[in-house]
């Protein structure tokens, strides 16, 4: 049975003509629209019809307590430090991963060294990171910055560390072999087979950063998304959650699909697309 | 390496400690002790006199595994795993077949998959703590939405993987629909089951612990919370510690053992060559 769904789908979908991205699939925008009409028209009857408007509030008065946020300039001044935070924690990832990386990938040794800790901070739960952060830093903004860094460095750390596996051993041996020099090399030879795994490393290690930059300001911090949505919690103000959270993925989302896959899309521009 | 092996029986005695020392399987046990060692030294270093020593840590690991509390905790906390990621493959394992049968029901849901794959599992607690209280009910529910998108993702990307070629060829030479499933449909679906099923309980558990702290008064994340609460800091550190077990011992044992078994039928030469970081090599190979 599975058989006949299958091939049902490739036909249907027209799947057969784009081998290359599936995360895209050429999808009728009409049931889109009804899905999301669909989501917020199910949404507004149970919170009319079935549950306390402060168990779970209409669309309408998220929609409002987020204007009434955005309007009282309560955004822009904790979006402003958790934002700030997020921006150093994750560039000194970045270099910190970078760099440990391609000791990684170079060396069997080191690999060795720190291929348990890479594994167990992949594994374990960001909220343990969080408390013992919390824990040493109190409610300075280092907590968060520290955090950051533990919990995304080994996803940055991973990928680069493929990434120098994946380098083409043999075309830096004929390279050398034909006198071309380091230079051209590092910038022809080895910088295109590892930026797609920066690419990579930079779109996972900032997926986990911004989600535990709210948690650990959520159980220590001085101003920031994660605090406000406590105070929310506190307060039992549903709106205020679901208002400060719709926000924070806003964001995120914006940050990972217009400016990191913009980016990459511009860096790839050369690739013949077969390619990718 | 092997070239050198013969020689090595002639080298001095130092020499030959300086090779088993410097030696890549020697280095995982070095990282653990100079782990150990640093933090020793560099604690009493710190101005902040709550941070643990690590003796103190190791008093109150077992000190918790002694009285069961710690067992209690994680056997509670597993259980609810169990329970919400049963729900998840069941519900998603379903909705990643009709995804991948209509291209309309993948339209409408596609945009709420992205969404909930990126929606931090921290709201999911402290919604579900305010919608149903303290109890197992809200901890099940946040295992059941984290791990749903990565199985309906995986099954769709399996439904969609098995080769159509093949299958049109088996179908041409009449070959019975048992064998097809056997030894076609199964094999090329296992990976992404596999995928589904690594992915859906790693961030079942993340969003499982996150959940307990919110909206539980029981269970793994429910504990380390609670110490950290009431200030008992060498308790935070010996339920990390304990965390990171449980971690490594699903990680190697389950994981690498079954993935093993699982993908007896590649060749090897589809693996990557030597030893590299095996339980984390594959989280990025099967990107969603």
């Amino acid at each position: 049975m599975a058989i006949r769904t299958a091939r049902h789908t490739t036909e249907q979908s027209g799947l057969d003509m784009l081998p290359v991205s599936t995360t895209q699939p050429a999808s009728p925008w009409r049931w889109r629209v009804t899905a999301y009409v669909l989501f917020i028209g199910i949404w507004q009857l149970l919170s009319t019809f079935v549950f306390e408007p402060f168990v779970l509030p209409s669309p309408v008065a998220v929609v409002q307590e987020m204007w009434q946020i955005f309007s009282s300039g309560d955004f822009w001044s904790n979006f402003f430090a958790t934002t700030r935070q997020l921006a150093i924690g994750f560039v000194l990832t970045f270099v910190l991963g970078t760099a440990l990386g391609i000791v990684m990938g170079r060396s069997a040794y080191w690999n060795a060294i720190f291929r348990d800790y890479i594994m167990v901070t992949l594994t374990t739960p960001g909220l343990v990171f969080a408390l013992i952060c919390v824990m040493i830093f109190g409610l300075s903004a280092v907590g968060p910055i520290v955090a950051i860094v533990l919990t995304s460095l080994p996803h940055v750390t991973v990928n680069v560390v493929e990434g120098v596996r994946a380098i083409p051993r043999d075309l830096i041996d004929m390279a050398t072999a034909y006198g071309v020099d380091r230079r051209t090399i590092l910038r022809n030879v080895m910088l295109p087979s590892l930026a797609p795994y920066m690419f990579t490393a930079v779109r996972y290690g900032f997926a986990i950063a911004w989600k535990i930059t709210a948690l650990t300001e959520l159980f220590g911090g001085a101003k920031g998304v994660g605090i406000q949505i406590r105070v929310a919690f506190q307060f039992f103000n549903t709106s205020g959650v679901l208002a400060w959270a719709f926000f924070l993925v806003g964001l995120a989302l914006i940050i990972e699909r217009l400016v990191l896959t913009r980016l990459e899309a511009r860096f790839f521009r050369w690739r013949p697309k077969a390619f990718g | 390496m092997h070239a050198t092996a013969p020689t090595a029986a002639q080298r001095s005695p130092f020499d030959r400690v300086r090779r088993v020392v410097v030696s890549p399987r020697a280095a995982r046990l070095t990282a653990p002790v100079l782990f150990v060692v640093a933090w020793q030294l560099i604690v009493p270093l710190l101005s902040s006199r709550i941070i643990p020593m690590p003796a103190d840590v190791f008093r109150e690991m077992i000190d918790i595994a002694k009285d069961g509390s710690v067992f209690e905790a994680f056997a509670i906390s597993l259980s609810r795993l169990a329970i919400g990621f049963a729900l998840a493959v069941v519900i998603g394992g379903v909705l990643g077949v009709a995804m991948g049968i209509s291209p309309r029901l993948e339209a409408m849901l596609h945009d709420f998959v992205i969404v909930g794959l990126t929606f931090p599992y921290l709201i999911w607690g402290l919604l579900v703590a305010m919608w149903f209280g303290f109890g197992s009910q809200g901890p099940i529910i946040v295992v059941f939405i984290a791990a749903l998108p990565y199985v309906m993702l995986n099954v769709l990307e399996g439904v969609r993987d098995v080769s159509k070629e093949l299958r049109d060829m088996a179908r041409a030479y009449e070959v019975p629909s048992a064998r097809v499933m056997r030894q076609l449909v199964v094999p090329s679906l296992s990976p992404f089951l596999f995928a589904a099923l690594r992915y859906g309980l790693a961030n079942g558990w993340k969003g499982l612990v996150l959940a307990e702290v919110f909206a539980a008064t029981s269970g793994a994340g429910w504990a380390i919370a609670d110490n950290s609460d009431y200030g008992n800091f060498a308790g935070v550190v010996a339920y990390s510690l304990y965390f990171a077990i449980v971690s490594i011992a699903i990680e190697t044992v389950v994981f690498d053992r079954l993935s093993r078994r699982v993908f007896r039928w590649r060749s090897v030469a589809a693996g990557r060559g030597g030893r590299s970081i095996e339980g984390v090599d594959r989280k990025i190979d099967e990107e969603v």
